[in-house]
């Protein structure tokens, strides 16, 4: 047999397709040529590798569902420190106020009665704040109503809140300023005057210096009286006008 | 004869005496009158040094303005500014050394808005029926509002009697102030105000009247407060050293 025809044979002879007599041919020219029988080797690897591949192929289909699941988490696990890194960057600069929104609260019975307690507290100040004050401009408001309570009193003991006498101090000191001022005008335009002049001016300014010392003595016996605190702003304001005025001549 | 001569001397040195007397009297007073023709809701906006100011409402839509002026002559330059009628006397004669009074006799629009104020003298407002009536006068002197029916009516002094004959309106506001002298309100029965009437001195609030309104007595006597009707008005009265007394109308 000739090397030509062995090697045409030779594939149908590895499938095991041919005929008994050619086989034993075919066998025998491989027997005796080395270049057919390398050939028949070389054939005979790729046919195997490849019932191999057919096998695999076979018997483990791909699973698509996994596959991806196996990708998504190898992406996952690359991506995620780097999401908790930034986490942690944002945590690291969060406000005061966020912080303490974000935080769980768990409090104690004793706590909780403190809080609510002091809820009750501040709202009752802030109540008392507001109707005094509503009623500080409602000038119908009978007069008890004006006076301090106990509550407010103590609180301005402790300082938390200004006292009538703080507040009456302090406006009285502003009205002096103002009448200081008025009257140095005063002072220079007044020997200018006509004597009629003159006296009416000395005369009504006596006149609401009595008022001022009268309710100024009432207010150092008693300085709860709210009225004679009124009538003692309500003079210091008529002696201001009446420099003020008489300023002017 | 002798009777008859000393007769005929005595009378001519009278005519002489009274003759020199009537001239030197019309000569020390001039006289300024001017007219505007006026919108029925003008204001009238006067500040007078010292004299006498009547204003009073008439059925005409024109303000007659005469002042009486005594020596020194005061400069009066009234002006004439959208819908309001400005006499600033005070202003008119800064830096004079020496004024004399200034009587002013002005007719307005019954409904008319009126405010007036002097250093010093009597102010007499009637018959005015506009927004505001208002009445200063920074030293001393009396004010008379007589048929007053303003939404706003106001009347300060220091040393003088204020007397208020008017109507109180439905959410009007109504202000009287004195520090020494007697306030005398006249208001009718069936008005709707809230009332603060304050005597701290005298303690003198006579109500009148209205004493069946269910007032209060506030602070030994020497405030009352309480409403009649409605209380849609408010009065506040205040009289440091004097009385207060309402009368009906």
């Amino acid at each position: 047999m000739k090397c030509e025809n062995c090697q045409e044979l030779l594939s149908e002879y590895i499938d095991g397709e041919l005929n008994a007599v050619e086989a034993a041919d075919v066998q025998t020219h491989l027997g005796m040529c080395v270049e057919c029988a390398e050939l028949h080797l070389d054939f005979s690897s790729i046919l195997s590798f490849c019932d191999k591949r057919e096998v695999v192929s076979e018997v483990s289909e791909p699973n698509l569902q996994a596959l991806w699941c196996r990708i998504q988490n190898e992406i996952e696990n690359e991506v995620k420190p780097e999401i908790a890194k930034e986490l942690e960057i944002k945590k690291a600069n969060r406000t005061w106020l966020e912080k303490l929104w974000d935080r769980t609260w768990q409090l104690s019975f004793t706590q909780t009665v403190s809080a609510v307690l002091g809820i009750a507290l501040l709202s009752s100040l802030l109540t008392i704040v507001g109707v005094r004050n509503y009623s500080a401009t409602n000038e119908f408001t009978a007069d008890e109503a004006m006076s301090p309570t106990l509550f407010e009193r103590v609180l301005g003991r402790i300082g938390v809140i200004e006292t009538p006498r703080e507040t009456r101090e302090k406006r009285l000191v502003e009205q002096q300023t103002a009448i200081d001022y008025w009257n140095n005008r005063v002072e220079i335009r007044k020997a200018q005057w006509n004597s009629h002049l003159r006296e009416a001016f000395d005369r009504n300014l006596q006149e609401i210096d009595q008022v001022v010392d009268e309710y100024t003595r009432i207010l150092e016996e008693n300085p709860q009286d709210t009225v004679s605190s009124e009538m003692l702003d309500s003079a210091m304001n008529e002696k201001m006008e009446l420099l003020k005025g008489f300023s002017e001549l | 004869m002798t009777a008859m001569f000393k007769k005929l001397l005595l009378i001519f040195t009278a005519s002489i005496f009274f003759g020199t007397v009537f001239v030197s009297n019309s000569s020390a007073q001039k006289k300024f009158s001017t007219t505007y023709t006026a919108q029925k809701n003008v204001r009238l906006q006067l500040t007078n040094r010292s004299g006498t100011v009547t204003v009073e409402g008439w059925n005409k839509d024109k303000i007659e303005i005469s002042a009486y002026l005594e020596a020194p002559a005061a400069n009066i330059v009234p002006q004439n500014s959208s819908g309001t009628i400005l006499i600033n006397v005070v202003k008119d004669n800064q830096g004079r050394n020496d004024v004399g009074n200034v009587n002013f006799n002005i007719k307005v629009p019954y409904s008319s808005s009126v405010d007036i104020e002097t250093r010093m003298g009597n102010l007499k407002v009637s018959n005015v029926s506009g927004g505001l009536v208002r009445a200063n006068i920074t030293s001393e002197g009396d004010i008379e509002l007589t048929n007053i029916s303003a939404n706003s009516v106001s009347a300060e002094n220091i040393i003088g009697d204020i007397f208020f004959d008017g109507v109180i309106k439905a959410n009007g506001v109504y202000r009287f102030s004195s520090t020494k002298g007697n306030i005398n309100l006249r208001v009718p029965t069936q008005s709707n105000f809230k009332l603060v009437a304050t005597a701290p001195s005298t303690r003198n609030i006579s109500l009148g009247s209205l004493s069946n309104a269910g007032f209060r007595f506030l602070s030994d006597g020497k405030r009352v407060t309480g409403s009649v009707g409605d209380g849609s008005a408010t009065i506040s009265v205040t009289n440091q050293r004097g009385t207060i007394a309402f009368l009906a109308r």
